[in-house]
């Protein structure tokens, strides 16, 4: 039961269109999750509806342990990919605001949202309107607008979208900086590098079907592995290796395709006394490769 | 609860720190204090006009100068030491009018008694006739008596026989009997039409910030955000009452003005008080209905427009769906002088138990007044409509506000609000 997030089998359709179809998956606590998928996947339906916005035709979702979603939407941080500021509200009311609607007393809202600004150099514009604030300014707000409640769970759809290097390098502290606090990040993107570098485990979504889903390590894992060896030697060591799938063996160089769940390390260690091995070199799928795979290259991504 | 209210404060200090909102507290009091003021000041700012009369008959002049100079305040009779029968003395007055040293003049005919000819007025300036009506009849007087005296006939007798027969006005009262008619009496017969706009003007205008405020705020892109922390539902009440509180704020300024401008103004300008209109104020059937219509009109057309702004990205989209609505608008305020002469006629009897024009209608009654029968049936109707109104357009608001690209046609809209609650975003109870 010790789970951010469980979806069971969850479905939504509009219309004839089923933008989320049989969804099931689990977000350990003090993780962080990616939601990968093209454009239109059915990232965003999947996460407006365990934050309540649209509601499962069939399914159920429990967050926080809770299965009535609803009941717990205070404990949440959600930053859509669609977001705005009220343009005539200054910076820290508006913290401040959003932080009331999650249920904190004026008061502390207010001194909150003030310290926030302050620790992300925004102090000087608190008082300042937020038509005035810079792009990055301004999502700086949002995100700080999403946590100032101490969410247990924060969502971020798209969050590093529009954004340039040096914001996305302030998004990816501070979802590190999330998970340090022992918070659950769950993030949606569509570009494979970052979540490569940033997730537990991730949800591999198309055209409203899940593709994958596990830890990343997992997921990499599941994926066909090739060992690339540069020796030299006698090229029939490799005749007869155990958990080895396939060899293509050119004399100098080989590509081993493994079975399964089989370790490199044990392959090394069976190879290093019999040939002198120049280089040794594990190539895992790379997400972008497993989901290219996986959707069938319909992707710009 | 809470939330409502947060977001109806939220929306609350953000009206009253535009400039519209005061604008809308400030414009009129400054209107009604013009109109009060400005009257005055121009009537006393008005210099005694100058005029001169050449008097060929010989004798008007001196029968009326009594009465010439009792009028010195607004004219001024000079003077010249002419000729009174030269054509010169002609031309020296009209170069004196052309300078403008004389407002006006008047040649007076060589004989009066028995035909106008040969009287005129003159001037540069034929539209303001106060001096030569007030100075026509002070001669007409004269030249009358004259014509009593050579005819030998007695004036008491004359003026027996011009008298007009009069038909004094009585109010038929509730009770069945007749009462006296006053002008306030009068004042409150037309006082129904003044009300009647201004519930228009305030309906119009306040459920028109609830649309451009929503609109705004979807394409502002901040509804996901707030719809994470707030349900849809929760959204539209705090925006409905925010904006209500709003237009409250307005209303009462406007009725305070409305009480303090009138009562004191005048005084203060040393004019008597004409028409004491705090009666109005004073008179709970106007004062209370005004703001119970209010609160009525608001809610039915603030569903209303608080569906169409959720369905619209732009305010461009949001006005073509307002087409219909405005013009539903305008058919009260077309009605409003046929019904203020006929209060409790078809029209409007009928007009009472439709609702959209119910608030407008009944107010524009209010002198007949409706009996009270009609009073509850056409509330309650109202009453209803309004929970009907606000049920569909939590309903349009839930799916309405999500939705980006082109605007849903009406049907389609219709469609969602007859859509059973289970298939439109309601929950489904897991199992």
């Amino acid at each position: 039961m010790d789970h951010a997030l469980t979806l069971d089998r969850v479905t939504k359709a509009f219309g004839e269109f089923r933008a989320v179809d049989e969804i099931s998956l689990v977000v350990p606590r003090g993780t962080i999750y990616g939601f990968l998928g093209p454009n239109g996947a059915g990232k965003t339906t999947t996460i407006r509806m365990f934050m309540s916005i649209l509601y499962p035709d069939s399914g159920t979702i429990t967050v926080l342990g809770d299965p009535n979603p609803e009941a717990v939407k205070d404990r949440l941080g959600y930053l859509p990919e669609e977001k705005g500021l009220y343009k005539k509200m200054k910076a820290a009311e508006l913290v401040s605001y959003f932080g009331r609607l999650k249920g904190m007393a004026a008061n502390p809202a207010n001194t909150r949202a003030r310290q926030l600004l302050h620790r992300f150099d925004l102090g000087d514009w608190a008082d300042k309107k937020c038509e005035t604030l810079s792009k990055g300014m301004s999502q700086k707000v949002q995100i700080l607008a999403t946590l100032i409640h101490d969410p247990e769970l924060v969502i971020l759809d798209e969050p590093f979208s529009g954004l340039d290097p040096v914001n996305v390098e302030i998004v990816i502290e501070l979802i590190l900086e999330l998970k340090r606090q022992g918070r659950t990040v769950i993030f949606s993107t569509h570009v494979m590098e970052q979540a490569e570098k940033l997730c537990d485990a991730i949800l591999l979504i198309n055209k409203g079907k899940k593709v994958l889903d596990g830890p990343l390590a997992a997921v990499k894992a599941g994926g066909p592995r090739t060992v690339i060896i540069d020796y030299d030697g006698d090229g029939g060591v490799f005749r007869g290796l155990p958990r080895v799938a396939r060899v293509n063996d050119s004399g100098k160089h080989a590509e081993l395709t493994l079975e399964d769940g089989a370790s490199t390390q044990d392959l090394l260690r069976l190879l290093v006394d019999r040939i002198a091995i120049r280089r040794f070199d594990t190539r895992e799928p790379s997400l972008h490769e497993i989901f290219v795979r996986a959707v069938g290259g319909k992707t710009h991504a | 609860m809470r939330k409502i209210w947060l977001v109806a404060q939220r929306e609350f200090l953000e009206n009253v720190r535009t400039k519209s909102f005061w604008i809308g507290i400030l414009i009129f009091p400054l209107i009604l204090t013009a109109a009060i003021v400005v009257p005055a000041l121009l009537e006393k700012t008005r210099q005694a006009r100058p005029f001169a009369v050449l008097d060929r008959s010989g004798w008007v002049l001196e029968a009326v100068r009594e009465q010439v100079a009792a009028g010195a305040k607004r004219f001024v009779l000079v003077e010249p030491v002419l000729d009174a029968q030269s054509a010169a003395a002609e031309d020296t007055l009209n170069r004196r009018v052309r300078d403008e040293a004389l407002f006006a003049y008047f040649i007076i005919g060589a004989d009066p008694v028995r035909s106008s000819a040969g009287s005129e007025y003159r001037s540069k300036n034929l539209t303001d006739s106060d001096l030569r009506d007030w100075f026509g009849e002070l001669v007409t007087n004269a030249v009358q008596a004259r014509r009593l005296e050579q005819e030998q006939i007695d004036p008491a007798i004359a003026e027996w026989i011009r008298e007009p027969v009069r038909f004094e006005a009585r109010k038929v009262t509730g009770a069945g009997e007749t009462e006296d008619v006053s002008a306030q009496d009068k004042l409150r017969q037309w006082a129904p039409l003044i009300f009647v706009y201004l519930l228009w003007v305030a309906v119009f205008t306040i459920a028109q910030m609830l649309l451009t405020n929503t609109v705004e705020e979807k394409s502002n892109r901040i509804i996901e955000v707030l719809l994470s922390s707030v349900s849809p539902v929760e959204l539209m009440a705090g925006k409905i009452t925010g904006i209500a509180q709003t237009g409250f704020a307005i209303i009462a300024s406007w009725i305070l003005a409305f009480f303090f401008i009138t009562k004191y103004v005048p005084g203060l300008l040393g004019a008597p008080v004409g028409l004491d209109l705090t009666v109005l104020t004073r008179d709970p059937v106007y004062l209370a209905s005004f703001v119970a219509y209010f609160l009525l009109g608001y809610l039915l057309f603030a569903a209303m427009l608080v569906g169409i702004g959720a369905v619209c990205n732009t305010l461009k989209e949001a006005q073509n769906l307002m087409g219909p609505i405005t013009i539903l608008l305008i058919i009260p305020l077309l009605a409003m002088l046929p019904i203020g002469r006929d209060p409790n006629g078809a029209l409007a009897k009928v007009m009472s138990f439709i609702p959209p024009f119910t608030p407008f209608v009944m107010m524009n009654r209010a002198a007949g007044p409706p009996e009270l029968w009609e009073y509850v049936a056409t509330t309650a109707l109202l009453i209803v409509s309004i929970g009907l109104a606000l049920w569909a357009a939590a309903k349009v608001f839930r799916i309405g506000v999500l939705l980006t690209g082109k605007p849903p046609t009406l049907r389609e809209i219709l469609k969602w609000i007859r859509a059973p609650v289970g298939t439109v975003a309601v929950r489904k109870e897991p199992g």
